[in-house]
């Protein structure tokens, strides 16, 4: 019995705060989205702008490790044995890869235009951990681009 | 939408571009295709319900690609790469990015 | 080529649904499919119970009960204990079971019917009872077990299930821990019928042996309120409530008009 409350108190915990951190964590995004609006990332790799006309060309990345809630993590568990779209996994991975992406804008710094953007996720330490914790890396790179 | 994974689309003309777009999508096979799957692996050959969960996975990932270029007021998506990973055991995330552009 | 600076209205890659909903959907079908296998299972057991051997449970048991074996305690019960329930077997019933108690050191009031006949009583029930009859109806209880083939029912029961919530989650312990309490729930409210069996069987080996009853409620009446949930057996905690218990067992001492008095002390050997 005391297993079940132990059981319970951690999926409520697991949602109450990762549904705040959650929240926390959009509005950042959102708010830092609309700083580097103007800053695009493109996965073309050819641009129109003269080559003279362009000062420098660097790679930046930028990278977030993020984990799951253990709610979330139940949820998705239970969405194993039933099959279909696991949506407890989806706002996770999508936070971890436009924080990579904003993370590579800050790196980019003053550039016009980042070109032949790619993103990679992976999930790091289920190896290590055979319950699988439900961690996840996502990486973007890209070459800035500084006009003179 | 026109959807190409070369840097242009033939025949016509890029006049703006929006940024990057993409979709996502992370699917779990149900316990029986689990199964079936265990057992095709002793004599190996093609795991068709795999095939056609991944399918359906991936033209969903489009489907929300698109829906975010319609957003940004694009008609067509160039440059698109496919990417799969599994994020959790027995669910597999497909993901699709390209950027979103106007052409003419 | 020119960029225009826009963001998207809405997040794509999202469902917006309520993970709450997701959460509750899910585990009740869960639970639904639980309950299904559950009851069917009791079919299944009903079916198949009848027709193990004893042999055949016998030589089962051999290979989970060498572990047990290993931690019994040598002491002055144990050829006591030993030769009660042999002398219980012979005399009064005609179970086919080679009947082997193990003392086991632990604070538990409890015994425990294992397959194949091996009873386990803990010392914690021991040091509360002082009177033959007393011990004689604890164990003539766990008979009762055997005569009924409840401890291949529910042993049974939780083997399937443990098998397949491995198969199919294999280590994702999540699922399997929350199997193991809604089966812990279910498991107390299912054995009430079998223990008012057990004790009924009880009574019958008691009056058999003693010639009257005497000391049959006496254990039920000293237990402690405060009963400690216990860790495997449940013996206090899945047997009906101590009070609801006596007044059944008196009944059936008033219907059989089994004589009530005449308690055999303990030998000096076990009284400490």
């Amino acid at each position: 019995m005391y297993n079940l409350l132990f059981f319970i108190t951690l999926i409520a915990v697991g949602y109450l705060a990762g549904t705040f951190a959650e929240r926390y964590h959009y509005r950042s995004i959102h708010l830092r989205e609309k700083m580097f609006i103007n800053l695009p990332a493109v996965t073309m790799k050819t641009v129109d702008y003269p080559d003279d006309k362009i000062k420098s060309a660097e790679l930046v990345y930028g990278s977030a490790v993020i984990s799951i809630d253990y709610f979330k993590r139940f949820t998705a568990s239970l969405r194993n044995i039933f099959g279909g779209t696991v949506k407890s996994y989806e706002s996770l991975i999508d936070r971890a890869r436009r924080e990579a992406l904003l993370r590579m804008k800050e790196m980019a710094g003053d550039s016009r235009m980042i070109v032949n953007v790619r993103i990679e996720t992976s999930t790091i330490g289920r190896n290590a951990n055979k319950k699988g914790v439900g961690c996840l890396e996502a990486i973007a790179y890209g070459t800035a681009l500084t006009l003179a | 939408m026109i959807i190409t994974n070369i840097e242009t689309v033939p025949g016509k003309n890029i006049v703006e571009h929006f940024g990057l777009v993409s979709g996502s999508t992370i699917r779990a096979k149900h316990v029986g295709r689990d199964i079936m799957a265990g057992l095709k692996n002793l004599v190996g050959g093609e795991l068709k319900g795999y095939t056609q969960l991944l399918q359906e996975s991936r033209q969903q990932a489009l489907d929300r690609m698109v829906d975010q270029a319609r957003q940004l007021g694009a008609n067509a998506i160039v440059n698109v790469r496919f990417s799969t990973s599994s994020v959790a055991q027995g669910a597999a995330e497909l993901y699709v990015y390209g950027t979103a552009v106007r052409i003419e | 080529m020119k960029y225009t600076p826009r963001l998207p209205k809405s997040n794509v890659n999202v469902t917006p649904t309520s993970m709450l909903r997701e959460f509750f959907v899910l585990t009740l079908s869960l639970l639904a499919i639980v309950i299904v296998i559950y009851i069917l299972l009791g079919f299944a057991v009903d079916l198949i119970v009848p027709r193990i051997s004893t042999d055949l449970e016998t030589k089962m048991s051999e290979l989970f009960i060498r572990s047990v074996d290993a931690e019994d305690i040598d002491s002055e019960w144990r050829g006591y204990v030993q030769s009660l329930v042999e002398d219980l077997q012979k005399r009064c019933t005609k179970l086919p079971y080679p009947f082997k108690v193990h003392v086991r050191e632990a604070s538990s009031v409890n015994a425990l019917a294992f397959p194949g006949g091996h009873i386990i009583v803990f010392t914690g029930l021991l040091g509360k009872i002082t009177s033959e009859n007393e011990l004689a109806f604890a164990f003539a209880h766990e008979m009762g077990h055997y005569a009924n083939r409840d401890h291949l029912r529910g042993v049974g029961r939780a083997f399937v299930f443990i098998t397949i919530s491995t198969f199919l989650f294999g280590t994702d312990s999540n699922i399997s821990q929350m199997l193991a309490h809604a089966l812990n729930i279910t498991e107390l409210s299912f054995s009430r019928k079998q223990e008012t069996r057990a004790d009924a069987f009880a009574l019958d080996i008691l009056n058999c042996a003693y010639g009257n009853v005497a000391g049959a409620t006496d254990f039920l009446k000293r237990l402690p309120k405060e009963q400690d949930p216990g860790t495997i057996g449940h013996y206090f905690a899945s047997h009906p409530e101590n009070l609801k218990r006596i007044s059944d067992l008196n009944k059936i001492i008033r219907d059989k008009g089994f004589k009530p008095a005449g308690k055999k002390p303990l030998p000096k050997i076990v009284q400490q």
